[in-house]
């Protein structure tokens, strides 16, 4: 076994690891290509466990990993020996076992079965066949030099590029012609008339041989086609309007905003305080010199002294806006890493604080209760009057206040000074509308008065809309 | 090599045996990866729920490699001067002081302002040299001349920028000075950081580190774990202490029982010369094991059952 080959099928393992969403970097691949050489390839849990140290980075992408080494490298039987075996040997010996070319003199005769052997007896064509490394490997179960040859045929027929789902027939029958498999079949079909026995055993060999190939192709589009399916998907969901989410992709929805969560919560957690270190605070090291007779032992340096940043969400959570709340409610309690003092209110008709909830009940069930209690018809005016009462005050020059709705307030006065006073008191006041620009101001919507209130008024309806607006409420957070 | 200093660590079936006779009973995957990293000379970050003996495993390479271990506690707030290095100010000043007659001297019928400056550039740094400078644990692990067990632990508490420091520190084992340059370590140390996963950790950070997640063991692996650090106690009581301890775990609890914990009850079982779990017996001593008021009222409910389930 050359190392060069192995560490080519450890390469190959880890772009499956990369299409299955565990990130890893070149330097990783490094990493497990020096790890791997130098726990062996012949002891299988060893290696498992010792490239999951490299590899895997979390709880959660060891799971992933363990799957996958499974998935890849087959589960633990006598097979996956022979598939490890079977890239690695040299190319070109590869190609001759794959022909029908009868060369592997030194193996041991396969026991042909019966009714065929009787067959080939009177054919010299047939008994050609039977003889080809290929059927013998079948008939006698011989797994390594069988999968050393569908290996070579699946580099032949290109199976490694299968992309989608559907097109593992056609792969398949790619790969059974690339291993010669026509002819076992013109042979079937000369038999099926003359030698029923006969036919029937070699159908039995023939089936076998689709099945190996059928596999073969699975894992290819297992290993190389289905993250980049999983890629697609989520590209999509991130465009979608979120009211238009169905149910079932909720299960796909959450993970996809648990992971831009993480990745925001990790661009912006770093900078989560500001140094100072190597700044001498001159007076109190004066002051502190004075019991000293004026020489300074004691150094003070400077530190900085921050207010916490805070958001406040107020969300409508009305019939027509509820669905994005629900999404910016859970958004926003997914960076709670980095972003620790989220105070949330929902309103239609009344306004109430729902922080709590969130603290007690998981962020959807909380989102479904908020929708219960608070839906209704809106009345921005009274909102703004009960938020005023119950958290003006606890807005400081470090708040965030997030306006989550369409500012269509059924004709009412929305009482915009409310809002103006708010905008005075809070570091940032952003209004998030789901409904497009060109809809603003249209109809009852008051949006268009509302934007000289705000700092930053923009539409929100989709993912990747919400992601970008978190990403600058973090940015802006820290400054 | 510098593996040369850690000949211990050699082999797979080696650690695990050597370990083991220092009271550490460690998986497979455990003794791979501090084979590995001895190997690669790569940091382990060692990730689990607390009381899995994270901590412990540090300690114990520390032990048989023979080997100084230099432990670096983390928490809010710490920052370079804590855990690399600091000047030692009141030397410093206290050396100025002492030497101002000598300064004086020095300075004699020197002609103007730049003629002294120059004559004190002569003499180069002195007050920033490495005699001046205090060595934290990070700095200390890597002065080891015969290699050291560094442990960095609980890194989740420090601050991110702290990570950044690490950086450098982990994948060079070198550490800048801006007044004298970088210092390279003598010999590497094997390094252990350990995270009770209260926050993620720097992509940059994970990236340097060999990874070892340690969950709550299986029930026959705890059985040896309090075996090996309890021996006194009888084989029968053990198993069934285990075996509560793992039917306690699947309770919903605000802090499941960790191995520490298993351990700490059965040296209390020790102590009361029990023979055997009664109700009588858990219901006094279950607060070795539970640490929350409301998790020990949600036990005692379900006492009976629990002791149902361990003595059949």
């Amino acid at each position: 076994m050359s190392p060069g080959s192995s560490s080519q099928q450890l390469l190959e393992f880890i772009k499956f690891l990369r299409g299955r969403d565990v990130p890893i970097s070149p330097a990783d691949s490094l990493d497990a290509v020096h790890a791997a050489s130098l726990l062996g390839y012949t002891d299988r849990s060893t290696l498992r466990d010792g490239l999951a140290s490299v590899l895997a980075k979390s709880p959660h992408e060891e799971a992933r990993y363990h799957e996958a080494f499974d998935i890849f490298f087959g589960l633990p039987t006598p097979r996956d020996d022979s598939d490890m075996a079977s890239s690695t040997e040299p190319n070109d010996q590869n190609e001759s076992s794959a022909e029908d070319t009868p060369d592997d003199t030194g193996d041991q005769p396969a026991t042909p079965s019966s009714a065929l052997a009787q067959a080939a007896s009177s054919s010299s064509e047939l008994s050609d066949l039977l003889d080809s490394s290929l059927v013998r490997a079948l008939q006698s179960g011989d797994e390594a030099s069988l999968s050393i040859a569908i290996e070579a045929a699946a580099r032949e027929a290109e199976v490694d590029n299968i992309r989608l789902f559907t097109q593992r027939g056609q792969y398949t029958r790619r790969l059974l012609d690339a291993l010669g498999e026509t002819d076992l079949r013109d042979a079937a079909i000369q038999l099926e008339q003359k030698n029923p026995a006969a036919f029937h055993e070699l159908q039995e060999l023939r089936e076998r041989l689709r099945l190996r190939a059928r596999d073969r192709v699975e894992r290819a589009y297992l290993v190389h086609a289905s993250g980049d399916t999983e890629e697609f998907l989520d590209n999509t969901l991130a465009q979608v309007k979120l009211a238009n989410i169905s149910p079932h992709q909720m299960m796909r929805m959450r993970k996809l905003i648990e992971r831009m969560a993480r990745k925001l919560a990790s661009r912006h957690g770093r900078q989560r305080k500001r140094h100072r270190r190597g700044q001498l605070n001159v007076p109190a090291t004066l002051r502190a010199s004075i019991s000293t007779d004026g020489i300074p032992f004691t150094t003070r340096w400077k530190t900085v002294q921050r207010r916490r940043p805070q958001v406040m969400a107020i969300c409508d959570v009305s019939g027509s806006v509820a669905a994005y709340a629900k999404f910016l409610l859970m958004f926003l309690y997914a960076v709670q890493d980095v972003l620790p003092r989220t105070r949330s209110f929902a309103f239609s008709s009344t306004l109430g604080e729902v922080t709590d909830w969130f603290e007690a009940m998981p962020v959807e069930e909380a989102v479904n209760a908020v929708n219960r209690t608070y839906g209704g018809a809106t009345d921005y005016a009274r909102a703004f009057q009960d938020f005023a009462d119950q958290a003006l005050m606890d807005i400081h020059s470090a708040t965030t206040v997030i306006i989550l709705g369409d500012a269509r307030n059924n004709n009412s006065d929305p009482r915009l000074d409310l809002l103006a006073e708010i905008k005075s008191r809070c570091k940032r006041l952003i209004w998030l509308n789901p409904e497009p620009r060109v809809a603003w101001g249209s109809g009852d919507s008051a949006m268009l008065p509302v934007i000289r209130h705000c700092h930053l008024a923009t539409e929100c309806n989709n993912l990747k809309q919400l992601e970008r607006i978190v990403d600058k409420l973090l940015a802006d957070s820290r400054r | 090599m510098e593996t040369s200093f850690y000949q211990a660590l050699n082999d797979i079936g080696g650690i695990t045996t050597d370990f083991e006779q220092a009271g550490y009973i460690c998986t497979t995957r455990i003794a791979t990866v501090v084979y590995l990293a001895a190997q690669l000379n790569k940091p382990i970050l060692v990730e689990g729920p607390p009381g899995v003996g994270k901590t412990e495993l540090a300690k114990t390479c520390a032990a048989v490699i023979n080997k100084p271990l230099v432990r670096l506690q983390c928490y809010e707030g710490l920052d370079e001067a804590k855990a690399l290095y600091e000047w030692k100010y009141g030397k410093q000043l206290l050396y100025t002081q002492i030497l101002k007659e000598q300064l004086g001297d020095m300075l004699e019928g020197a002609k103007g302002l730049k003629e002294s400056i120059q004559r004190l550039h002569s003499t180069g740094d002195v007050f920033y040299a490495k005699e001046f400078l205090e060595p934290r644990p990070l700095l200390r692990a890597m002065e080891q001349e015969q290699g050291a067990v560094l442990l960095i632990d609980e890194i989740d508490k420090a601050d991110f920028e702290f990570e950044s420091l690490l950086l450098e520190v982990l994948s060079d084992f070198q550490v800048s000075i801006p007044e004298i340059g970088t210092v390279q370590a003598r010999s590497k140390p094997i390094v252990f950081l350990t995270s009770n996963d209260t926050r993620d950790l720097s992509d940059a950070l994970k990236r340097r580190c060999l990874h070892l997640h340690i969950p709550f063991p299986s029930i026959e692996l705890e059985a040896r774990i309090v075996a090996a650090r309890v021996p006194e106690l009888e084989n029968k009581l053990t198993d069934q202490l285990v075996r509560f301890v793992h039917a306690v775990r699947e309770l919903d609890l605000k802090k499941a029982p960790a191995i520490s914990e298993t351990i700490d009850w059965a040296r209390s079982l020790l102590l009361l010369h029990a023979e055997q779990l009664d109700s009588r017996l858990v219901h006094d001593t279950l607060n070795v094991l539970l640490k929350y008021e409301e998790d020990i009222v949600e036990a005692e409910d379900q006492l009976t059952k629990l002791l149902k389930q361990t003595t059949a």
